[in-house]
Parts: structure tokens; C-alpha cells; sequence
């Protein structure tokens, strides 16, 4: 009976829905941006809008390549060369690629330094190195998470901790995985990567960027300073992710009793736009250059137009370690976090923030 | 006491009572037939033996059997007083890897006597077999797998088994106690690599060697 009624329960869900303007002082978009580490995919949505501007073009061609390797060792990772030339100067990102976060081994790397190894029961027990069991197996632990400080590490190459890490990746139990890099510098030593992970077949990627047009889009009427809405006046936080989400989909906004696929209906009350401007933008992204493009559509209402607000939606990796900063994510029926902004012409925002059911509140 | 409860009538007592003495055997005579005549239906020799009253016999004993003496024997010492006499400690002095070396080369000839010659086309099973009975003092054992992480990697000759534990004395010269629950080892002979899985062997060594090994539970940690 317990286990009927359990499978028949949905997986949490938790939405997070924030309010503020860019101009305060103590607004957290920034940090938030940029500690959410591996983004997979970014869209943007402009009502009223036909074409691009330049500058937003520029940028969305310009997002930036990202790179992946094969087989790489995980002691390349902690060589004395790699942090001093990569981690050091910059931003670096490194998340594996084709593991499962709920079966596989899987490691990640932040831009902060720290490595991260999220790794099966008989792997940890094999390693040998220090770590804890994950907040998110049962009783009996099937996973465990163990976390390196690679600046610390850096400071004393001598140190037994160094010695010992080291032998684990050499010796005992050398794990190789195929990851996906991006680096964020800010010199002008563009082709380092590619020379410095030659051996391990590195290739570049650019991002795949989807532009479209939707016309006659049905989009219902916001207004700033409410997030739980009016009745009659405009619609709360929920009801707008709910629509965004399948104007995402292109599903049918019409609530037609006969269409099998969605019996979805805009939320009320809405207004029909002539035409809406959708960029989706997919690949391993930097958080730095996500914030450039959030500054950019801020402007977008410097000059006056027709859209009474634009959003920007960014969806991380299912298989992702860890979520915001260093909180913990896994996966259960569906590994989603993702975050969305909705910017209005008063440089107020909305700022709504989704995870799924094995994963914390986001900060 | 018959007598103080029993007399027989003085002549002028029964005269008094008025009872007449018979003769004795008239007596009998009348007993006789006065039962005969009550208990119609039983034999003469029923009769008798109801008046002999035999003892019925519960227990029947042929000899006496002697009561078995409690021995006296040495008690032994607890393990308590055994840790407090230091009998099995090594002496700081004495713990060097150095001294130990010799110790493993005889351990290595004393498994290749055991398995008749360590060749590399030997069959592992039969390996396995003898080793499960073998003594491993003086074995070259490391730990590959364990629950607790810092132990994984401690390699060195085992100086003393206990039934719960492996006492290992590494080459840095450091004494090592490592239980034997929730780990593996790894033994190396001659190319022939073998893991013990530490859960399943916890017994004293001189018991390993008549115990019959049954394969239950998991091998899991």
C-alpha cells in the first residue's frame, strides 16, 4: 500500500519567486548569475519585437566556444601547470559529460577552484580519499560527494594531503572521464586550451543559437509590482511560468477541448501581441557572459517600445553535482533547476527560481 | 511400645469384660475364615501376599556409580589479564621493517612448498584453497577496499593476526592495527593476486585452518 500510494505521489517541486529592481543596491542578480555554474541552455523572449537589435545579435553569435575531451585523466586536473595556468587566471569550468548523476561517477569543476567528485559507493570505498555521503540516498548510502580545494591545494604541493591525492588519482584507482570546458579569461591566450589537452582530442564547440518568431502570441498582462497578481488585473508569478513554459514548448494556447496535446489556456487577463521574438541559445555556457546579456536586454528599455516587459530563462544541466554555489543537486524524476528573469521597462525585476525534488531551497 | 499399647487381658479382666480367650491357633483358624469368607474371590496366595505386604521397589540400582570429581585445571587468563602481561606487544626497539624482511621470504617459500611449486599456469582455485587455510604471518597484505577511507593504501608485513584484527608493521616503521570488518585485502604472491575480504574472515588463525568456509551474505562493505 505504501509503495502504490509513494509511486502514485509527485516529485516535489519547489519555485522560488523573488522581486526587486537592478538599481538597488542590495540586489542579488549578479551573485546569483554567477554562482549558478553549469547553464545549458539560455532563451530569451521579446513581445513585440520583429528583429534583433544589433548589439543583442552581436552578443548571442559571440556567446563564446566551449570544449570537450576525451578520456581525460583526473590527475591532469590537479597538476601544479593546470591550476597555475587555468584555474588561476580566470574562470574555469568543467563538467563530465554522458554520466548519470544518479548512477554514474561524476566530476565537477567550478570556476571557484574546488573539484568536485560525486562517486558511487564501491569508487569512494576504493579511492580512499576523505569525503561524506550524499544528502540524497536512503538510509543505506549509495553516493558520496568528496570535495577538493584545488587553490588550498596549490599553496603546499608538498603537503600530505597533496601526496595522498595525488596517489589516488595515479595509483590506486585512476578514474578517466570525458569532459565538457569552458574557460573564461580575461588575457588574450585564446589558444592555450586547445595546445595545453592535445593528447586528449579536444574539440571546440560554439553554442547552437535557434532564432524565431511567433506570431500572434497570446501573453498575458503583468504588472511589477504584484507577484501574486489580481484577479482581474493582471496575473501572478506562478500562472506567467506556467505560460512561459509552453510558449517554450510552442504549445497551443487555445484551450481547445479536442486537442490531445495540450488543454493548456493563457492565463486571464491576457493580451494578443502581433508578433514575439524567441532566441534559444544551447551548449555548455559561462555565467559571465549570461550576465552580460541580462545587462544588455536591461537596456533594452532605454529607448522606449511596445513590450511591456522581456524575460530571459537559463536551465541548467540535469546532470550537474551541484546547483547554486555548492548545494548539492540530484537527480529524482526530472533533474531541473533553472531560473528565469522578467524585466520590465522601470528596470523593476522578477526573479523566479525552480528546482526539483533532490535538490535544496535555492539561496 | 507394643507393650504399653498392647497387653493381653489379665484372666480377671476378661472375666470382667465378659470376652473369651481363644487359643492362638484357634485364632488364626477363625482369621483365616473369616477372610475367605469377605473376600470370596481372591486365592489363597493373594491372600497371603496382600497379608505379607511386600514394598514396591521404584528404583532399581545394579551397582552405585561413583560421582564424577570436578578436576582440577589452570583457569587461564582473561583476555584482559593476557593485554595487561604484554606478552604479544613489540618493543618499540624491535619495530623496524628491516628486521621483518627475512620473515617474509620464509613466508614466500612456505607457500610455494604449499602449493607445490608457484607456476604461473597453477590454477588460481587451487591457490585460493590453500590460502584459506595457510597462515599468513609474514605476508606482504594492503588494504584496497575499505568503509573508513584512510585506511585504503596501508601496505606491510602482518606480524600478528587476533580474531578480530591484522597488526601490520609498514615500511615508514609504523605499527598499524587495521580490523579486519568492512575492508579487503590484497595478497601478492609471485603474480597471483588474491583479496580477503575481512568480513567473512574473522577468526583467530588456528581456527582458520579447520573451519570450512561457507559462502553466505554479501561481499559487499
Amino acid at each position: 500500500m505504501a509503495t502504490l500510494r509513494r509511486l502514485q505521489e509527485a516529485p516535489r517541486h519547489l519555485l522560488v519567486c523573488e522581486k526587486s529592481n537592478f538599481g538597488h543596491d542590495k540586489s542579488r542578480h549578479k551573485h546569483l548569475v554567477e554562482t549558478h555554474y553549469h547553464n545549458y541552455r539560455v532563451s530569451f523572449l521579446i513581445p513585440e519585437c520583429g528583429l534583433l537589435s544589433k548589439e543583442l545579435k552581436s552578443l548571442v553569435m559571440d556567446i563564446g566556444p566551449y570544449y570537450s575531451v576525451k578520456n581525460l585523466p583526473l590527475h591532469e586536473l590537479i597538476t601544479d601547470e593546470f591550476i597555475n595556468r587555468f584555474v588561476k587566471k580566470g574562470s574555469f569550468s568543467a563538467l563530465t559529460y554522458n554520466t548519470s548523476i544518479d548512477e554514474d561517477n561524476t566530476v565537477a569543476l567550478l570556476p571557484n577552484g574546488k573539484l568536485i567528485l560525486s562517486l558511487d559507493k564501491d569508487t569512494y570505498e576504493e579511492t580512499g580519499l576523505q569525503g561524506h555521503p550524499s544528502r540524497y540516498s536512503g538510509r543505506k548510502s549509495m553516493k558520496f560527494v568528496i570535495s577538493i580545494d584545488l587553490m588550498d591545494l596549490s599553496l603546499n604541493l608538498d603537503s600530505k594531503k597533496y601526496r595522498r591525492i595525488s596517489w589516488s588519482f595515479k595509483e590506486k584507482k585512476p578514474l578517466k572521464f570525458d569532459f565538457l570546458l569552458a574557460w573564461h579569461h580575461t588575457g588574450t591566450e585564446e589558444s592555450t586550451m586547445m595546445a595545453y589537452f592535445s593528447k586528449y582530442h579536444i574539440q571546440e564547440h560554439q553554442p547552437k543559437v535557434a532564432l524565431s518568431t511567433v506570431r500572434e502570441l497570446q501573453c498575458p498582462v503583468l504588472r511589477s509590482s504584484g507577484l501574486a497578481g489580481e484577479p482581474e488585473e493582471a496575473c501572478s508569478a506562478l500562472e506567467f511560468f506556467d505560460w512561459l513554459g509552453a510558449v517554450f514548448c510552442s504549445a497551443d494556447l487555445n484551450n481547445e477541448p479536442y486537442n490531445f496535446i495540450s488543454t493548456y489556456c493563457c492565463p486571464q487577463p491576457s493580451a494578443v501581441v502581433a508578433q514575439a521574438f524567441l532566441c534559444t541559445i544551447t551548449g555548455f555556457i559561462l555565467p559571465e557572459k549570461i550576465h552580460v546579456l541580462l545587462e544588455q536586454l536591461c537596456h533594452y528599455f532605454d529607448e522606449p517600445k511596445l513590450a511591456p516587459w522581456v524575460t530571459l530563462t537559463v536551465q541548467g544541466f540535469a546532470d550537474s553535482p551541484v546547483a547554486w554555489r555548492e548545494k548539492e543537486h540530484g537527480f529524482h524524476k526530472g533533474g531541473e533547476h533553472l531560473y528565469n528573469f522578467v524585466v520590465f521597462n522601470n528596470q523593476d525585476y522578477w526573479l523566479q527560481m525552480a528546482v526539483g525534488a533532490n535538490d535544496d531551497c535555492p539561496p | 511400645m507394643k507393650a504399653a499399647i498392647y497387653h493381653a487381658f489379665s484372666h480377671k479382666e476378661a472375666k470382667d469384660h465378659d470376652v473369651q480367650e481363644l487359643g492362638s491357633q484357634r485364632a488364626e483358624a477363625f482369621v483365616r475364615a473369616f477372610l475367605k469368607q469377605s473376600i470370596p474371590h481372591m486365592s489363597q496366595e493373594d491372600c497371603e501376599s496382600h497379608l505379607q505386604r511386600k514394598a514396591v521397589i521404584l528404583e532399581y540400582f545394579t551397582r552405585i556409580k561413583p560421582k564424577p570429581r570436578p578436576k582440577k585445571k589452570s583457569k587461564g587468563l582473561s583476555a584482559k589479564q593476557r593485554r595487561d602481561m604484554r606478552l604479544f606487544d613489540i618493543k618499540p626497539e624491535q619495530q623496524r621493517y628491516s628486521l621483518f624482511l627475512p620473515l617474509h621470504e620464509l613466508w614466500k617459500q612456505y607457500i610455494r612448498d604449499l602449493c607445490n611449486g608457484l607456476k604461473p599456469d597453477t590454477q588460481p582455485q587451487m591457490i585460493q584453497a590453500k590460502l584459506l587455510k595457510a597462515d599468513l604471518h609474514g605476508a606482504i597484505i594492503s588494504v584496497t577496499k575499505s568503509k573508513c577511507p584512510s585506511y585504503v593504501g596501508v601496505t606491510g608485513i602482518l606480524l600478528q593476526e587476533t580474531k578480530h584484527v591484522f597488526k601490520i608493521i609498514t615500511k615508514e616503521d609504523h605499527l598499524k592495527v587495521i580490523p579486519k570488518l568492512n575492508c579487503v585485502f590484497t595478497i601478492e604472491i609471485d603474480d597471483f593476486i588474491s583479496y580477503i575480504y575481512g568480513s567473512k574472515f574473522q577468526l583467530r588463525a588456528s581456527e582458520r585452518s579447520a573451519k570450512k568456509f561457507k559462502a553466505k551474505g554479501s561481499i559487499d562493505l
